[in-house]
């Protein structure tokens, strides 16, 4: 294809994805589509409408938005090569877009014509510095936690690995759509994983482009030392936007509503409101038990949402003991009651996933414990601290 | 900062010692008393030995008790009323003294010479053992500490910089707003002052408190402010039964004269005067309405004019 920029006697520069800024000088990329999506614009003008294509291009460097105004008919698809010149590079909150005009040539390119990466072309980077939308990094860390999980893609029964990386800067959850044979505890290399927000966490996803390797991981932290790190303050959750895997300790200071008796969609398993599902209707509820339990450590307060088996050990009573008592006293508010004295001002030790949203922290618990109070009061380090000497 | 506000723990010297108030604007704004040391409290997390409740008001449709938490720096005000019915079943179970933990908002009412009186308005209590009490005093002496620490670095006259004081960058980031705040609101406190009341804390954590937890208020030295504005608060008097009844009476008039009223006020003359009638003095009678506006019961948007706010 010509090039209308030689015209102009500029010599046109092919840019990686990941150097792309709003420049006067004529650009040329090159990038995989990850995404595509076809829509019309309606002009305001006269009605009339133009169609438009946008979607993700990737070169392994960066992920950057593209729009391309008045497309061929033909399928542009997922997967396709794509190289494109000169593109108009504007920046949109901090990140650049490019846009493909009338003046733009685009044209299906080879994956070969891709800039091959080298491994020292790609930064080193910790778990704490990656964000949602970052690419093109390399990664030392230890795999703390991995689990198989069968999930449902269109049509398609796909098998994928999900856990939690770890390294001395933090936690980060991962999920990989091909089996790269990861083991727990196993310290790991990996290149061509990309960054992804979910549930308003950045998460780490590695597909069939992705590399990993083994390596001794000397300095990484210990998957031991990891499970059995203490407590942290709720206020640092809060701070961090939530934790894959985290241990807080505090106080009930009450329930939030529903906990106590509930009664659940058979089918999807959701909690009913005044006898119906929001999916499926009126249905036969079924009861269950649950708490919602506010934790505070005096920094900041979470919501633990304690399961059936849990609610039950913490209250130390059973489903049916809870609706036996319910046929002699038909008022179920009186059983949310009893749970919240049961509950109230204990001392719990919860771990499992915390994630933050308008309404504060909520951690999804895979332990919780009374914590007690500790065998041996420190009091002469307490003395020390009210005398304002350093512990 | 979104979520639910955290219990702080504070110790009663401290809590008393608080004479300032964030008030919220807006819908379901959140109020906040502030200690002079950093604490900004809308809710707190208290233990000590309370004491069986008083009642308050004559009401019986509308109960409402009051009661006496004792820990090692001094003497909480705890009340309870029918909007807290599990506070208020928990305290009218309280026959004697008792070891508890109390949960509950800060609040703060000034009365007309402008002194403070803090109390908690119990969400929630319950009685503890002896462990559990002895690991929130630790608790409370930890986050106290820290925050007179944190108060008095901030305090400093070559304040230290945020990137490199970690004693300052590893707190909470709501304790380090709230001690800013608190330090706009006392400019003239000094932290130090709040620190020696925690000794006995220490000797109450050694075990060598006094089994029934009484102790003396004169014997403990509690941490003082003085501020320009306001004097420090001291004990609350509590509000006699014969005031409340005052009270009672003189917004039955309100409400009466408004209801027949076109504006739906009452004019303030008026309910004066049938006040006189009731045998309330002119004097007492505006010591009462001047109450009632502080307390935001009643209010008097158009001078003369006076309803319920």
């Amino acid at each position: 294809m010509s090039d209308p920029t030689e015209s102009l006697g500029v010599v046109p520069r092919e840019v990686r994805l990941r150097d792309l800024r709003p420049t006067e000088t004529p650009t040329i990329i090159i990038g995989r589509v990850v995404s595509v999506q076809r829509r019309e614009i309606t002009r305001r003008s006269d009605g009339g409408r133009r169609p438009v294509l946008s979607g993700l291009l990737s070169d392994g460097t960066a992920t950057v938005r593209f729009t391309w105004w008045d497309p061929p008919a033909d399928e542009i698809e997922r997967g396709m090569v794509l190289k494109a010149g000169p593109v108009q590079v504007r920046e949109f909150r901090g990140r650049a877009e490019v846009t493909f005009n009338w003046r733009t040539q685009v044209a299906p390119a080879s994956a070969a014509e891709m800039p091959a990466l080298t491994e020292s072309d790609l930064p080193s980077v910790a778990i704490a510095d990656l964000h949602d939308g970052d690419e093109g990094f390399r990664l030392a860390a230890r795999v703390v936690r991995v689990r198989p999980k069968t999930v449902t893609v269109g049509e398609e029964r796909r098998l994928l690995h999900e856990g939690i990386l770890l390294d001395g800067s933090g936690t980060l959850a991962f999920t990989a759509w091909s089996d790269f044979g990861l083991v727990e505890g196993e310290p790991v290399r990996i290149v061509g994983g990309y960054v992804r927000a979910f549930r308003g966490r950045a998460q780490l996803v590695l597909d069939e482009r992705s590399h990993v390797e083994r390596w001794d991981g000397s300095g990484l932290p210990t998957a031991d030392a990891w499970n059995q790190s203490g407590p942290t303050t709720i206020a640092s959750v809060e701070t961090a936007g939530g934790a894959e895997h985290t241990t807080l300790e505090g106080v009930v200071v009450g329930l939030a509503p529903p906990s106590g008796l509930v009664y659940r969609c058979p089918t999807c398993r959701r909690s009913l409101s005044k006898g119906l599902c929001r999916l499926h209707g009126s249905v036969e509820g079924e009861p269950d038990l649950r708490a919602r339990i506010v934790l505070d450590d005096g920094t900041g307060a979470a919501t633990v949402n304690a399961d059936r088996p849990t609610t039950e050990r913490l209250w130390r009573r059973s489903l049916d003991d809870c609706l036996d008592q319910l046929r002699r006293q038909p008022d179920p508010s009186v059983l949310e009651g009893q749970l919240a004295e049961a509950l109230f001002g204990r001392r719990l030790r919860v771990k499992g996933r915390a994630s933050s949203d308008d309404f504060g922290l909520t951690v999804y618990p895979e332990t919780v414990e009374d914590a007690g109070p500790p065998a041996e009061l420190e009091v002469a380090a307490l003395e020390r601290l009210a005398r304002g000497e350093a512990p | 900062m979104t979520g639910r506000e955290p219990a702080w723990r504070v110790f009663a010297h401290e809590f008393r010692a608080s004479v300032e108030e964030e008030k919220g604007t807006g819908d379901r704004a959140a109020s906040y008393v502030l200690s002079p040391i950093g604490a900004r409290m809308n809710r707190v997390l208290a233990v000590g030995t309370l004491t069986p409740p008083e009642p308050v008001g004559r009401d019986p449709t509308n109960p409402f008790l009051r009661a006496n938490l004792v820990d090692p720096t001094g003497t909480f005000q705890v009340t309870a009323g029918g909007f807290q019915p599990r506070a208020l079943a928990a305290l009218q179970a309280i026959q004697g003294p008792q070891r508890s933990l109390v949960v509950g908002k800060a609040n703060l009412y000034r009365g007309r010479d402008q002194t403070a009186y803090v109390s908690i308005r119990a969400e929630a209590l319950r009685g503890i053992g002896e462990k559990e009490y002895r690991t929130a005093l630790a608790e409370a002496l930890r986050h106290t500490a820290q925050r007179i620490d944190l108060s008095t670095r901030l305090r400093a006259p070559t304040a230290p910089t945020d990137a490199t004081d970690r004693s300052v960058t590893a707190a909470p980031p709501r304790w380090l707003d709230a001690a800013r705040r608190s330090i706009a609101r006392y400019p003239t406190a000094d932290p130090a002052t709040f620190r020696a009341p925690l000794a006995a804390v220490v000797l109450a954590l050694q075990g060598e408190e006094p089994a029934s937890a009484q102790v003396p208020q004169s014997a403990v030295p509690s941490g003082r402010v003085t501020v320009t504005r306001t004097p420090p608060a001291p004990l609350e008097a509590p509000v006699s039964s014969a005031v409340r009844a005052e009270e009672a009476s003189f917004l039955d008039i309100v409400d009466d004269l408004s209801e027949r009223s076109v504006d739906g006020y009452a004019d303030l003359k008026e309910a004066l005067a049938l006040a006189l009638q009731g045998g309330v003095g002119p004097h007492r009678a505006e010591e009462l309405l001047n109450r009632l506006e502080e307390g935001g019961v009643l209010e008097e948007p158009i001078v003369g004019k006076v309803r319920r706010a």
